[in-house]
This record gives C-alpha cells, structure tokens and sequence, in this order.
C-alpha cells in the first residue's frame, strides 16, 4: 500500500465532491435541516391538550376542580353545554379529552360519600393518551388539597417519583443526541454506495486497475474524505443541540468522539459493502435509504425502547450499529459517561465496523485481483 | 529469436464458470506493429486485451508482454502497456490537467518528467485548449486524443486501445488513426480493436476471432486472398423480381457465397467455368461487375458466416 496513491484517489474524490451539487447538498444541508425538522417537529411533551368542559354541578368545588386542571398548563379548557357536546368535541377531533362533572358533586363531597368526575379521554392516540393520563395524577393531588379542609391524609405508602439526568423529561434533550445516528447513516452509507458503484457502472474501475493501484489504496482513498465529511456533518448536529435545543453535554467529549468515529467506520464499512455487492448507483442508492435509515429509526432505541422489543429484535439489534451508538450517545450527553462506562457499545461498534469494512475489502480485493 | 516479442499468447484460455470466453488462442505482435483484432460482440476481445493489460489471469496457458508474464504477479505488466478502454475514457467532471494529475499519481511518476511528457503529448496530439478546460466540454473526438495521450503518460512500450474510435465523426477518426500511426511509426506496439472495416486496412495484421475461439489471422491483403480465392462479383438487380430471385440463388450450386451489401449483392462463385454457364441467364435480372474484396467481404464471410 503506498500513501501517495490512496492520496491521489482522494484528491478526486473530493474533486467529484465539490463538483457535484447532489452530494454537497446532502453532506451539508441534511444535518441542519433534520436536527431543526427533529428538534422542534417531534414533541413528546403536551402542553395545552384541548380539553372539553362540562360542569353540570355549577358550585364552588367544581369549579376549583376545573380551575386545578387549567392551571397546571398541560389542559386547555373548552365549556361545553352538556355531556353529548362534549363528548362530540371529542369525536370530531377539537378535543383530546373531556371532564364531565356531573350535578351533586359538591353535595356529595361535603357529605363525605366521594364525590366523582368522569374524564374522557381519546385513546386512538396512544402517546398522546399515555401523557394526559400521566399528568392526571398531579393534578388530582392538588385539586384534593385544595377542596378538602382538612388535607387528606397521606397515604401511607408514598411513591416520589425523581427523574434522573433529564429532570423534567425534555424530549428534546433524548431526541437530538439519537439524531446523529440517522443523519449520519444515511449520509455515510449512502455516500459511500455510490461512490464505488459509479465507478463500476461508468467503467473508469477497469481504468483504475490497469494501473498498478491496489484494492487497499482504492478503498482508503475513497473513504476517507467520507470520512471527513461524516465528522464534519457530527460536528454540525453536535452544534445544532448545544446552541440551538441547549442539550446538556455531561459526559467527555473524547468518549463522544471515539463512539462517533467507530460508528462512522461501521456505516462507511456497510456502504462500500453495498457497492461492492450491487455495483449499480441506482440500486445501491435504494439500499443504502433502506438498510441506512430503517434500523437507525426503527431498531436503534432512537424512538421505540429495546427492552421492550420481543427477543428476536432485542438479538437483532445487538448486530446493528446504530443501537449501540444511540446507547453510548445518550449516556455521554446525559448520565455524563466517559469512555468506560461506554465500553461495552464501544466494543460492539468496534466489532461490528472491523466485520463490515473487512467483509467488504475481501469482497472487492478478490473481485479485482487477477 | 533474438527480437523480443511486443506480446505473446500461447494456448490462452479464460474461462468464467463453465463459460470459456477465450479458447486456446495463440498468437504473437511483433514490436512496432499495428495489429488489429476483429470479432462480433462477445468473441472474447475484450477479454483477451484483460489478460494482456493485466486485469485477469489466464485460467490456462501462457502470456507474456514485453517479454514479462505473470509469474511476479500483474504489476509488472501494467507497468509496460497503457490502455484506453471502450466504455470511460475521461473523468467528465475533472479537467484535462487534474485527469492527467491523477493518471501520473496513480502510475506514481516523477512531478518532473510527468509533467514534461505531459507537454510532449499534448503537442503530439496537437491540443491547444486551456488546460483547465472541463473534460466534458470537450467535443467528442478531441476526448478520445486526450484519452489516448493520458494511455501514454508513463511512456507504455504497447498500447491497447479497445474500439478507440466509437461513436466519434469520420473527420476525427482519420486524425485518431494518423496519431495511432505516427505512434507505431516511433516504436510503439499498437494493439487495437475496432468495427470500422475502413480502420481496420490500416492494420499491419489482422487476428478474427469468433465465439472465442481465433478463427483468421494475417495481413488485410492476405486475408482478402485466402478467403476469396476466385473473383468476387456484385450483382445490382435491375428489377423487384430479381430481388425475390436471392433466396433461389443462395442454393444454386454455381455460387458459394451471397451476401447482402444495402441494395447490392456480393458473390463468390464456385468455380470459374460453372460461374461462366451460370452468367448469361443472370445478366438480365442482374448489372454485374466485378470487384475487390474489401475487408468488410472477408469479416462477414468468416465471422458472421460461421454463425449461419
């Protein structure tokens, strides 16, 4: 392997690069657009869900009851003026959740039989309804402190719950370090799948080896600029979460930079794999999308829980990088890990780039050897 | 023997699977020579230039180029041929100076002396544009110069050019030819592949091959003789219904070969006193007149022929 040749490979590459409007477009303009579509598009937190209100009892009470929802900032209330209304709001989509308080309340409150209201609440969203239902909790605490004269007691076995490391459970700050995973799967593997296959489809392969150039040169002379591209789209989505979103950075920036690199080789390795396999742009365009941005979304934890995956996945997604980038990601930014918490997704992106990029070499080394 | 061979094929079989593109083909250029290689699509030219260049190992038999084979591997043969190959020729998006920066980085040649052979070759071509001139702005013809002067970058003592001149106008294939010449004239062995039968009389020799196998092998002149022995005719029908006469006349016993050229007919008769008995009676559905064979005869005759 001489330097100079793999040097000579890169130099243009980065020719083709500049010169091509497609490929610059996607190394720079992906990274901004999806960090800002992701970071202020996706949001799990609700704030003002739109509630329909129908208080059929009209007494201090209910309407303290009421007043303890709109307070709490997470329901907006909407009178309704009756029961059939609200409930109507609900299925034609003006609201999300309706509370019915039906006459007697405050009669039975005072009497100390219980007083009941109904809330109603859409279930065909199922996140949605999970996060009204979990703020009801704290609103029903406050409304009982405040209706009751004396406090209700205590119960005797009380559940705190604390939020570590994302106190106040900002989606945004779990959403922006899982980005990197996506933007740079698909920048990276589909980048690389195209370089190798253009080579091929367009024929200049077959010049290319009628010089004394080795398989090796040609391999680190193509990925390397892709490389620089690919921590140079990390960096920007890096940028993007602690200015833009302010995404904590707890843990070390050298583990962060290790991870990042490791997953790179790994997405680069599955690139030129493809290329080397399919040999045509159009095709390995089309299997970079799917092979790049499937397990990066879907089997990487970025969106749906691992743990909570059947055991065929949670085995399948131990083979795929994205899952162990997302993993050490989210533990640098928010837990503040450093290299040795991290060791076990540093060794699985180690394994795993060192399978693809060396599958791929021998690939293409026995492809062009005479 | 003591004149070192340009190349040299004995005995060369490739075999992909069960597929022999090339079957025992056996041959040798002589330095300086231009040597022409013939074939339909998919005779196996193109592979056998593979070999020579380097880019494939034979599956049997022996090759060597410039007096070097493959026992040291395939480097040592890249280094002595150039090669301009028929489907890419040019990076489109590079100029013409960064194509040859990369070709000389590649062959990894001195900044020097790449840069002065640079200069000798694009005066041999007679290039006069800019240098940073977009290789895809370049008209046709003139792309397929800068190709080949890019072939001879690292002074190669053979070169393969694989269909050099497709798809390029008359005017720029006559000059392409007066360079190929002028090259040979200086030394260089000249390997070249090409459909134009007109390109293919410049050619010192000639080697056909078909389906893989070498069916022919001689100088233009030699072939024409060796494949048309008797005088060849062309026959003009002079009506419609002497054009439905054709297929008769393949099977008439005096005529050994007809072959269709646009509206015209070509034929080689049998025998000289059985064509005599046979000509008045076609003198009046047929104008015929006889002529050379052209190389054109001969490809067709041997390489389309042996298909029927």
């Amino acid at each position: 392997m001489k330097l100079s040749r793999a040097l000579a490979i890169s130099r243009k590459e980065v020719r083709h690069i500049l010169r091509d409007p497609f490929t610059l477009l996607l190394a720079l303009v992906l990274p901004v657009l999806t960090t800002i579509i992701f970071g202020y598009a996706i949001e799990f937190n609700m704030r003002n869900i739109p509630t329909a209100v129908h208080d059929g009892d009209r007494t201090l009470s209910s309407r303290t009851l009421l007043e303890s929802f709109g307070s709490s900032r997470y329901y907006l209330l909407e009178p309704a003026t009756g029961t059939p209304e609200a409930v109507q709001a609900l299925s034609a989509d003006r609201a999300r959740a309706a509370i019915i308080i039906e006459p007697g309340f405050e009669a039975r409150l005072r009497s100390g039989r219980g007083a009941k209201a109904q809330l109603i609440i859409d279930g065909s969203d199922n996140s949605a309804a999970g996060a009204i239902l979990g703020y009801l909790a704290g609103v029903q605490s406050i409304a009982a402190a405040r209706l009751l004269d004396p406090a209700p007691p205590p119960s005797a076995i009380a559940l705190e719950p604390r939020f570590l490391f994302n106190p106040e459970l900002n989606s945004r700050w779990f959403i922006v370090p899982g980005l990197t995973v996506v933007v740079i799967a698909i920048l990276s593997i589909l980048l690389t799948s195209l370089t190798v296959a253009r080579e091929w489809e367009n024929g200049s392969m077959e010049l290319l080896l009628s010089t004394p150039v080795e398989p090796v040169e040609i391999i680190v002379g193509k990925l390397l600029p892709y490389t620089v591209m690919g921590l140079a789209g990390m960096f920007l989505i890096y940028l993007g979460a602690r200015v833009v979103f302010s995404v904590p950075f707890a843990g070390s920036h050298l583990a962060y930079l290790l991870a990042s690199a490791l997953f790179l080789a790994a997405c680069l390795g599955q690139g030129l794999l493809i290329s080397v396999l399919l040999r045509k742009q159009q095709l390995s365009m089309q299997f970079a999308m799917l092979s790049g941005l499937l397990p990066s979304i879907l089997l990487s934890g970025f969106i749906f829980p691992i743990e909570h995956m059947p055991l065929f996945f949670r085995i399948l997604t131990s083979i795929l990088p994205p899952r162990w980038f997302i993993l050490a990601s989210r533990q640098i930014h928010l837990q503040g890990a450093g290299i040795a918490d991290i060791a076990q997704p540093l060794l699985m992106l180690s394994l795993i780039a060192a399978a693809l990029v060396g599958l791929a070499s021998r690939k293409f080394k026995r492809d062009l050897e005479p | 023997m003591s004149e070192i061979l340009a190349v040299e094929a004995r005995h060369l079989t490739v075999r992909f699977g069960d597929f022999a593109a090339v079957k025992d083909v056996s041959f040798t250029v002589r330095p300086g020579e231009i040597f022409g290689f013939l074939g339909a699509n998919g005779a196996g030219k193109t592979t056998t230039i593979r070999v020579l260049c380097g880019l494939l190992a034979p599956t049997e038999g022996v090759v060597r180029v410039g007096g070097i084979g493959f026992e040291n591997g395939a480097e040592p043969i890249k280094r002595k041929v150039g090669y301009m190959s028929q489907k890419f020729t040019l990076y489109d998006d590079l100029t013409v100076e960064e194509n040859f920066d990369f070709t000389s980085s590649l062959r990894k040649l001195d900044p020097a002396i790449a840069a002065r052979r640079r200069q000798e070759l694009l005066d041999f071509i007679s290039f006069s544009r800019p240098l940073d001139t977009f290789v895809r702005d370049l008209p046709g013809g003139l792309r397929q110069q800068v190709s080949l002067a890019a072939a001879l970058l690292h002074d190669p003592e053979i070169v393969f050019l694989d269909e050099p001149t497709a798809g390029v106008s008359p005017a720029a294939r006559a000059l392409f030819w007066a360079l190929i010449r002028k090259l040979a004239a200086s030394g260089k062995t000249i390997f070249v592949t090409t459909h134009y039968m007109d390109e293919a009389e410049y050619c010192g020799r000639i080697a056909l091959m078909r389906s893989g196998e070498l069916i022919a092998l001689d100088s233009p002149e030699g072939l024409k003789r060796s494949t048309f022995p008797a005088p060849l005719y062309e026959l003009s029908p002079r009506s419609e219904g002497a054009r439905i006469r054709i297929p008769e006349l393949k099977r008439d016993p005096a005529i050994a070969s007809l072959e269709a050229y646009g509206i015209r007919f070509h034929v080689a008769p049998r025998s000289e006193p059985e064509w005599e008995r046979a000509l008045p009676e076609l003198r009046g559905d047929f104008e015929i007149r006889r002529i050379q064979p052209s190389l054109e005869d001969v490809f067709i005759r041997l390489v389309e022929g042996g298909n029927r």
